[in-house]
């Protein structure tokens, strides 16, 4: 009788050798269920969970969550989404020509570019944002140069702005953006653009029909890369913005950081958490339609 | 169908010369080869026709039209890449029929056309698979259609059967070579397999390393009739044998040293050919008798020994020590099962050729 090997049907749940056990990925398991997955079970509880001033749980509760629906809180969560919609997009806009270019133009120095696309990430958050006031200050140099080319004679106030905030997550969420869609146009086979052409393509459809359509996963990725972080960004807001602009992330450390106001602050985590998912999930929906082969190549 | 005419093209890519003043006629309506080995600048010219690349000086004619600054796709031209360069998020209909959409055709119209090409290549099974579902063969197929579904004025094929195995390669040889002969568009065919040019042109260009054009002519007129070493060299195999042009005024001969004087032809007169000139003699190895008997009526005859023999199944190839220690080459068909003379290693052999079919080259 012949011996048959046990082949497993699903590659993915089987070790990949004998040799490699599973264990080895205990570690990371550990560390996933300690400082995420249990942090996300508190916020959630407390969120709901209703507790008396001695701290005992009373119950369950809804109350927390209510709390929030109110126009003010919408009209936050909105501008969140917006920001970050829009930062999403400026990104893409920005970052697809300069990937293009990268991968198709860059020749020589191609590594070096790559290197100074990366290197801004070796120094301090912080420090690119003083490095960022210095340039929209008053006597900044975006104004200098303004007044000096004459364009304008009073300077412009450019901080505490909404041009302040877009102008800093733009710059901090470029990268995000540019990485994928310029691994998607490495992969890109450019022989392609040239038979487009040959068939009688111009530009703009070659760009329509073949190039967005095979780089579509490098966009896709690169757009919720930007799109979720941003939403909850709360840093650059606070710093660019002044006081004026509230966002989901402002309101959330406010209250996380706020005299017993902590389970109002996870309540609000876990409200906008489930909005993000939701505009993720119907972004997504949008981007896949206008992506797909069907409406581009009409 | 039309006619591709070159004015002194010059193309160089990084500084290096890649095509130095080509001047090419490509007669309307014919399959024309352009030969050459790698790296001699053949499929830079094509990009040039095509309009991928930007020449440097020169005129590129497409009949009387001068198409030398047309953008690539305004031109009525279409090119069939090695590689094939299918779209591959788009199926095999939506492949053939891109350039027809890009017409703005009316939907049945486009319809009607691919289905048409489709089934003219044998494709129907394949309409609405992606192209990566297709073996090399039918990818190549796809390639074709979509190329000639636009009915250009000039097909461009650079290298199409280099990623086939030879027994498919002949078979797509036959259906190009049908496939023109119903179409009566101007093909341009770029090879380095003098094989594939052979078989496939009405007419043939054959290109140096130096980016120029060394000869032009039909496929039999290069083969035959080469005009430098590296021509008969590179197409087909042959036998170049050194020495002096002598007795010019008399009956031509040539003297090579070791080996004695043998009677050439000379049937015109070139500036390059005086008494005492160095010559080159190049003798097709299919031309030459091989016999260890002697053999009357031959104008030219050698004493060799054969020193190994390849059995290539319609042929033998004997190759012939020399007295001057130079080796030749000698095919010879297997006309029978039980040859009356056997030949083997270390025999003593006669070798005769006419003079008619040896070329006299310069260089």
């Amino acid at each position: 009788m012949a011996i048959k090997k046990h082949t497993p049907k699903i590659a993915f749940l089987s070790p990949p050798s004998s040799e490699v056990p599973y264990a080895i990925g205990i570690p990371a398991i550990v560390w996933q269920v300690l400082f995420f997955y249990i942090p996300l079970l508190i916020i959630v509880f407390s969120s709901i969970l209703k507790i008396s001033d001695q701290g005992s749980i009373q119950g369950i509760t809804l109350a927390k969550l209510t709390v929030f629906f109110t126009p003010t809180y919408a009209k936050i969560i909105g501008s969140s989404i917006l920001l970050a919609v829009s930062n999403a997009i400026l990104c893409l806009f920005i970052a697809y020509p300069i990937a293009y270019f990268l991968a198709f133009r860059v020749k020589r120095f191609k590594n070096l570019f790559l290197f100074l696309l990366i290197v801004p990430f070796w120094t301090n958050f912080l420090l690119h944002v003083y490095a960022w006031f210095f340039v929209l200050e008053r006597e900044g140099f975006l104004n200098t140069l303004l007044r000096w080319l004459g364009i304008i004679s009073e300077p412009i106030h450019f901080l505490n702005s909404i041009f302040a905030i877009m102008v800093m997550m733009v710059y901090y969420y470029m990268p995000f953006m540019l990485m994928p869609i310029y691994a998607s146009l490495e992969r890109f086979d450019s022989k392609l653009i040239e038979a487009s052409m040959d068939l009688g393509a111009n530009w703009r459809q070659t760009f329509r029909r073949i190039l967005l359509p095979l780089t579509s996963r490098g966009v896709r990725s690169g757009f919720f890369l930007v799109y979720i972080p941003s939403f909850g960004e709360f840093a650059i807001p606070e710093l660019m913005g002044g006081d004026k602009q509230m966002f989901v992330g402002s309101v959330v450390s406010h209250y996380i950081l706020g005299d017993q106001t902590g389970s109002l602050g996870a309540a609000f985590t876990v409200l906008s958490c489930i909005i993000l998912l939701i505009s993720a999930v119907a972004l997504y929906w949008i981007i896949e339609r206008l992506l797909s082969s069907k409406v581009l190549n009409g | 169908m039309r006619s591709i005419k070159l004015e002194n093209l010059r193309k160089s890519i990084n500084k290096g010369l890649i095509i130095s003043k080509v001047n090419l006629n490509i007669p309307a309506g014919k399959f024309f080869a352009l030969l050459g080995p790698s790296g001699c600048g053949k499929t830079t010219l094509l990009r040039l026709i095509a309009g991928l690349d930007s020449v440097d000086s020169g005129i590129i004619y497409l009949g009387d039209e001068d198409i030398t600054h047309k953008p690539i796709n305004e031109r009525p031209v279409n090119i069939v890449f090695q590689n094939y360069a299918l779209f591959p998020h788009l199926n095999v209909f939506d492949n053939v029929a891109y350039s027809l959409k890009l017409k703005k055709l009316p939907k049945i119209i486009i319809q009607q056309k691919v289905f048409k090409i489709l089934e003219a290549f044998h494709l129907q099974d394949h309409i609405y698979k992606l192209t990566s579902q297709l073996s090399g063969g039918q990818q190549q197929r796809v390639a074709l259609a979509r190329a000639i579904v636009n009915e250009p004025d000039v097909l461009l094929l650079d290298e199409p059967l280099a990623a086939l195995d030879f027994k498919l390669r002949e078979k797509m040889l036959i259906e190009l070579i049908e496939l023109q002969d119903k179409l009566k568009t101007t093909f341009i065919y770029v090879t380095h397999d003098q094989f594939e040019a052979l078989t496939v042109a009405d007419q043939m260009a054959i290109m140096n390393h130096k980016g120029e054009i060394e000869q032009i002519g039909t496929p039999k007129e290069i083969y035959e009739f080469p005009i430098s070493s590296f021509v008969a060299k590179f197409v087909g195999t042959t036998n170049i044998l050194q020495g002096q042009l002598s007795n010019l005024s008399h009956e031509s001969e040539i003297s090579i040293p070791d080996l004695g004087t043998f009677k050439i032809h000379l049937p015109q007169k070139k500036e390059w050919m005086i008494e005492g000139a160095n010559i080159l003699m190049s003798i097709r190895p299919e031309k030459i008798l091989i016999s260890k008997k002697e053999v009357k009526n031959f104008s030219n005859s050698l004493k060799g020994t054969v020193q190994s023999i390849v059995y290539h199944g319609r042929s033998t190839q004997y190759n012939i020590l020399l007295s001057n220690n130079i080796r030749l080459q000698v095919f010879e068909q297997n006309e029978e099962h039980f040859p009356q003379e056997v030949i083997d290693y270390d025999n003593e052999v006669y070798l005769y050729w006419q003079k008619e079919n040896a070329v006299i080259l310069e260089k």
